[in-house]
C-alpha cells in the first residue's frame, strides 16, 4: 500500500515530540501534527510584559549531571538538544502550617538528605538507612523500565532485583511503616507525592522511591529559556533529522483498513502511514477518532476501568522586586496544613479548601530568568477537574481571583515572605485553562489516575503486550508506562517509537 | 490493594480491564465545555441594530448566528477584544476591536462594537459600507489582557484614551456602574473638539450615576468650558489624579502611548502601574529607532515572500513597510492572527529564509523563538526575500 510517511505522531506534547524525534533519528519519514501552534502541550511559555512564565515544569527527572547522565539527558544529546539546563539547587522546603507544625529545607545529595532527615527525627537512623538502600535498587530497576519497559518480566525481576520485586508495587507508606519509620519522617519524605497525584496509600514505593533517589543524587534541572526551548529544540531536531511538523492542524479521524489503522484524516486531505502514534488519551481516541465498531472491545473496557488523572491551578507572578530584595531563597517550598496524603488527595475534589499547594521561584535556579531586579513565582495547586464542573462562565474570573489571592496570601502566613505589593504580572491556569489548551478531558494534566493495577509496574510490565490495540497505532504521553510527568513522557514517547520503528523493520524483511 | 507478587500484580490489572464498563465512552466533558463556552474557536454572529454617532462613528450590536453553530456569546472581561476576520476584495483580513458593551450584556447574547471610521484605511470604510443590519460577522473568542486584576492593579485606574481607544474603557465604566467590576476610573480622555467626542453623552450618563467613574475630556483643538485643553500632559494627568495610589491604562494611537509614556516618568510609578494596548495600530516600522540603516529617500522596496502551508507553497510580493501578515492578506491567504501588535502570539509562523525586521521596543517574542527563528507575523517586515513555514488553520471541533 502506498504511504505518505512512515510514521504520523498526532499531538506535539512532550510524548508525540520525543515519538516524533526518535522516529526521525531511526531513519523514518516523520509527520508530527498539532492542533495549537506551537509545540510542547503543557511544556511551553507565556509572556507577560517583561516576563516569560514557566506554565508546567518544577523539575526535570533522570537529566543529572554530564559525567552521570541520565536517561533524559542521553536521550537529547542523542537528539541534538542544545539547551542550558540548571540544576535546582536544594531538593525542598517543606511546610506544615497545621498542628504538626514543621518547617524543613532538605538538601540534595544522599548524604545531605539523609543527615538533615535523621537530624531531624530523632531515632529515625535506622529506617532511614534502611528506606535508601531498597530505594536506591529500585531506581536503578525504575530507570530500566523507563527506558526499556519490554525488556524486563516478574520472573527475571524476582530473580535479579529481590527487593524490587519485593517492595516496588507494595503502597510506600506500607513499606516505611515496615521499616518502623518514624512518623514525622514519613512526612517529610512524602514531599513529591503531588508530581504523580497518589496517596501514600496506593502509591508504590518504586516510583516514589525513584523520585526521591533521582532528585535527591542527580539533581533536578530546569532549562534556561523555560520549557519552550526544549520543545523548539525537540521540533529542531525533527526537522534536522527530514521530519515535518504541522502546527494548527487537527486529526479528524484515523484511517483504517482491515482492522488496522493506514493514516490520518486532516480536513479533506487523507494521509497515509505505516505507524501512526498518538499522543492522546486512548479515551480521546476512541470517542472521537475512530468508529465505535472499530474500538476493541478490551479496549473499551479498559478505558472504562481506567479513571481520568488530576488537572491544576496555578498562579504566575512576575514580580517588580528580586527574589533576594523579597527574603526568598528556596527553590521548591510544599506548603500544607496536614501532611496527611488522604487529606490532601480529598482536597482535589472540592473547589474550597484545598490547602496543598507548591510554590516555586524561578530565579533561585536560573537567576537570569527575568530582568534584573524582578523575580517569577509561581503556585501550584492539584485539583480533580470535575471540582470545576459547576462554574458558570460569569463567576470564572472572580473564581480565579478568589482561589489565587488564597494561595497567595497562604504562601505569605506560611513563610513570611510579603509579595502582594510586588505584583508587577499575574496569571493564573485552571483546569478551563487546560482543557482549552490541551484538550485533554477535563483538563486532565497527569493521563490516567494510577489505581493500583495501573501503575508504573504494571503499565510497564504491559507496555509491550499493550501496544498496538490496533495494528499499527501506538500510544505516548500521560497515558503511558510511566504515567504524568515530562520525564515520563519523553521515555513513553521514545518507547513508541521503537514499537513503530521495530514494525517498519519488519516490514522491510 | 496491592498484590504480593508481580505476577499477581498482573494478574489484577487483567482482572480489572475485564471487569470494565462496555457503556460508550463521554464525548463531552463539563470542564471542555466551560473552555468551549469561554473562548470558542469561533464565533459566527450576526449584526441587530446599526447606531450612527456622528459621519466617522457608528456602533454595531451583534448577537449569536445560531444558523452557523453559535448558540451564545462569549463572556467576557471589559478591556477585551474581538479579533474580527473580513474578506475584502480577496483579502482576508482581521481587525481587533474591543468590545465597547458590559461584560453583562453578553449574557444576554449582545456584543456592542464601536468603529470610527478611518478615512485612508482598508477595513473600516469596507465596513460603514457593508455592514447592515442582518450582515453576519466571523470573530474570535475574546481576547486581551488590559483588563483590571485587583491582585495586581491598584483600586484606582487613571485610564488614559484617545479616538476609538475609549472602548474598552467604556466597557469598564459599564461594568463599575453595574457592580461586575470593583474599582474606581478615572478616564483622561483626548478628542479634538467637543463635537467630536465619540460616546461622550454615554460616557456623562454612566459618570453621573456613578461616583467611582469620573471623566475628563481633553480638546487638543478646541477651548471649551470645563475641559481641558491641549494634549494629555503631565500637568492634565496631575491635576486629576486621584489621592492615592493607581494603575494607568493606555489606549489609543501609538503616538498616544509614547506621549502618554513619557509624560508619565513624572510620576515615577512601579514597574506594571502603566499597562497598555496598541489594539493593532503599529505605524511604519522605518520610524522604529532600531530599523536598519538604510540609504536616505531610498523608495520602499519590495520583496518577494515564499509562504509554506502544510508543505505547499506560493510566492507572493511582501512590501518593506508592512508586515508580512499584511503581505500574505493581501494574497488571500488564510493567515493567523489576532491582536495585530506583536503580543498575543497567534500569528507566529517560522522563518524558514530571509531577514526579518522585529522592533525590539513591541517584540514579545519568547525568548526561545528569537533562537529558533520563529517571528510574530504582525509585527515582522522583510528586509530581504524571504520563506515562512505558515501554520494556516486547520481545525474541526474536537470537543464541540
Amino acid at each position: 500500500m502506498k504511504t505518505d510517511y512512515d510514521v504520523i505522531v498526532i499531538g506535539a506534547g512532550n510524548g508525540g515530540l520525543a515519538a516524533a524525534v526518535t522516529a526521525a533519528k531511526l531513519n523514518h519519514k516523520v509527520l508530527l501534527v498539532e492542533r495549537h501552534n506551537l509545540p510542547g502541550g503543557a511544556a511551553t511559555s507565556f509572556t507577560r510584559g517583561r516576563f516569560e512564565f514557566e506554565p508546567s515544569l518544577h523539575e526535570l527527572a533522570g537529566y543529572g549531571p554530564q559525567d552521570n547522565p541520565g536517561n533524559i539527558r542521553q536521550f537529547f544529546d542523542w537528539a541534538g538538544i542544545d539547551v542550558q539546563f540548571h540544576a535546582v539547587p536544594d531538593a525542598y522546603r517543606m511546610i506544615n502550617t497545621g498542628k504538626d507544625k514543621l518547617d524543613i529545607r532538605m538538601p540534595t545529595g544522599i548524604q545531605n538528605f539523609m543527615t538533615t532527615l535523621i537530624q531531624a527525627v530523632p531515632g529515625s537512623q535506622a529506617s532511614v538507612q534502611a528506606f535508601f538502600k531498597i530505594a536506591i535498587e529500585n531506581a536503578q530497576v525504575f530507570a530500566q523500565l523507563s527506558a526499556h519497559p519490554e525488556a524486563l518480566d516478574p520472573a527475571t525481576l524476582a530473580t535479579q532485583h529481590p527487593l524490587f520485586a519485593k517492595y516496588g508495587h507494595q503502597p510506600y507508606q506500607r513499606v516505611l511503616q515496615a521499616l518502623d519509620m518514624p512518623a514525622k519522617a514519613q512526612e517529610i519524605l512524602l514531599a513529591y507525592w503531588c508530581y504523580i497525584g497518589i496517596p501514600s496509600d496506593e502509591f508504590e514505593f518504586a516510583y516514589f522511591a525513584s523520585m526521591l533517589v533521582s532528585y535527591v543524587t542527580y539533581s533536578a534541572y530546569i532549562p534556561q529559556n523555560r520549557s519552550h526551548e526544549i520543545s523548539s529544540a525537540l521540533v529542531q531536531a525533527l526537522q534536522a533529522n527530514g521530519g515535518t511538523a504541522w502546527f494548527n492542524t487537527e486529526v479528524t479521524q484515523l484511517l483504517t483498513a482491515e482492522g488496522a489503522v493506514v493514516g490520518v484524516q486532516i480536513g479533506d486531505r487523507k494521509l497515509y502511514a505505516h505507524e501512526v502514534i498518538a499522543d492522546l488519551l486512548p479515551d480521546t481516541v476512541y470517542s472521537h477518532l475512530l468508529p465505535a465498531e472499530m474500538v476493541p472491545t478490551t479496549e473499551l473496557k479498559k478505558a472504562n476501568a481506567r479513571e481520568l488523572g488530576t488537572s491544576g491551578f496555578l498562579v504566575y507572578l512576575g514580580l517588580n522586586r528580586s527574589a533576594t530584595e523579597l527574603g526568598i531563597h528556596d527553590y521548591s517550598t510544599f506548603i500544607a496544613r496536614d501532611w496527611d496524603t488522604r487529606h490532601q488527595f480529598a482536597g482535589m475534589h472540592q473547589l474550597h479548601g484545598n490547602d496543598f499547594m507548591i510554590m516555586n521561584c524561578l530565579n533561585v535556579a536560573n537567576p537570569t530568568c527575568s530582568p534584573a531586579g524582578t523575580s517569577i513565582l509561581y503556585a501550584t495547586q492539584l485539583f480533580f477537574g470535575d471540582s470545576w464542573d459547576q462554574v458558570r462562565p460569569q463567576d470564572y474570573p472572580h473564581l480565579k481571583t478568589q482561589l489565587a489571592r488564597d494561595v497567595i496570601t497562604r504562601y505569605e502566613q506560611a513563610t513570611g515572605v510579603h509579595i502582594q505589593d510586588s505584583i508587577e504580572e499575574i496569571e493564573v491556569a485552571t483546569p478551563v485553562t487546560f482543557a482549552r489548551y490541551l484538550r485533554a478531558p477535563e483538563g486532565d494534566i497527569y493521563g490516567y489516575y494510577g489505581q493500583p493495577w495501573d501503575q508504573m509496574v504494571a503499565r510497564s510490565l504491559t507496555a509491550a503486550q499493550e501496544d498496538e490495540p490496533l495494528p499499527h497505532l501506538h500510544f505516548c504521553g500521560g497515558a503511558g508506562h510511566m504515567l504524568d510527568g515530562y520525564s515520563s513522557a519523553y521515555a513513553s514517547g521514545q518507547f513508541a517509537a521503537r514499537q513503530a520503528s521495530h514494525n517498519l523493520q519488519k516490514e522491510v524483511l | 490493594m496491592a498484590q504480593d507478587t508481580l505476577e499477581q500484580l498482573l494478574i489484577d490489572r487483567q482482572r480489572h480491564i475485564a471487569a470494565g464498563a462496555t457503556t460508550p465512552l463521554p464525548t463531552q466533558y463539563p470542564v471542555n465545555q466551560l473552555a468551549a463556552a469561554l473562548h470558542p474557536e469561533t464565533q459566527y454572529l450576526k449584526i441587530t441594530k446599526v447606531v450612527t454617532h456622528d459621519a466617522t462613528a457608528r456602533s454595531f450590536y451583534l448577537a449569536p448566528d445560531p444558523t452557523k453553530g453559535t448558540q451564545h456569546l462569549a463572556y467576557f472581561q471589559a478591556g477585551q477584544y474581538l479579533s474580527v476576520r473580513i474578506t475584502i476584495d480577496g483579502s482576508v483580513v482581521t481587525r481587533p476591536y474591543a468590545i465597547r458593551s458590559a461584560p453583562q450584556s453578553a449574557l444576554n447574547d449582545e456584543y456592542i462594537l464601536t468603529i470610527k471610521r478611518v478615512p485612508q484605511g482598508f477595513v473600516t470604510p469596507y465596513i460603514f459600507n457593508h455592514w447592515r443590519v442582518g450582515t453576519t460577522v466571523t470573530a474570535s473568542a475574546p481576547m486581551g489582557t488590559l483588563t483590571i486584576n485587583p491582585l495586581r492593579d491598584q483600586s484606582h485606574i487613571v485610564a488614559i484614551a484617545g479616538g476609538s481607544g475609549i472602548t474598552p474603557f467604556y466597557a469598564m465604566a459599564s461594568a463599575i456602574l453595574d457592580g461586575t467590576e470593583d474599582a474606581d476610573l478615572t478616564i483622561l480622555y483626548g478628542s479634538r473638539d467637543h463635537h467630536h467626542i465619540l460616546l461622550g453623552d454615554e460616557l456623562n450618563a454612566i459618570s453621573t450615576q456613578t461616583d467611582r467613574v469620573h471623566l475628563v475630556n481633553v480638546l487638543s483643538d478646541e477651548d471649551y468650558p470645563g475641559y481641558e485643553t491641549g494634549f494629555i500632559t503631565a500637568d492634565v494627568i496631575r491635576r486629576h489624579l486621584p489621592a492615592g495610589p493607581v494603575s494607568v491604562f493606555i489606549c489609543g494611537p501609538d503616538a498616544l502611548y509614547q506621549f502618554a509614556q513619557k509624560e508619565l516618568t513624572a510620576f515615577n510609578l512601579p514597574a506594571g502601574r502603566i499597562r497598555h494596548e496598541l489594539s493593532g495600530n503599529y505605524g511604519d516600522p522605518r520610524q522604529a529607532p532600531d530599523y536598519p540603516d538604510s540609504p536616505a529617500n531610498a523608495s520602499v522596496q519590495t520583496f518577494r515572500l515564499t509562504v509554506s502551508v502544510r508543505g505547499q507553497t506560493q510566492t507572493i510580493p511582501a512590501r518593506a513597510d508592512e508586515s508580512v501578515l499584511t503581505a500574505m492578506e493581501r494574497a488571500g491567504i488564510h493567515a493567523p492572527s489576532a491582536c495585530r501588535s506583536g503580543e498575543c502570539g497567534v500569528c507566529r509562523a517560522r522563518v524558514v529564509s530571509g531577514q526579518l525586521f522585529v522592533p525590539n521596543q513591541d517584540d514579545h517574542r519568547r525568548l526561545a523563538d528569537k533562537t529558533y527563528g520563529y517571528v510574530h507575523t504582525c509585527l515582522a517586515f522583510p528586509l530581504s526575500d524571504c520563506e515562512l513555514d505558515v501554520p494556516v488553520h486547520a481545525l474541526a471541533n474536537q470537543f464541540g
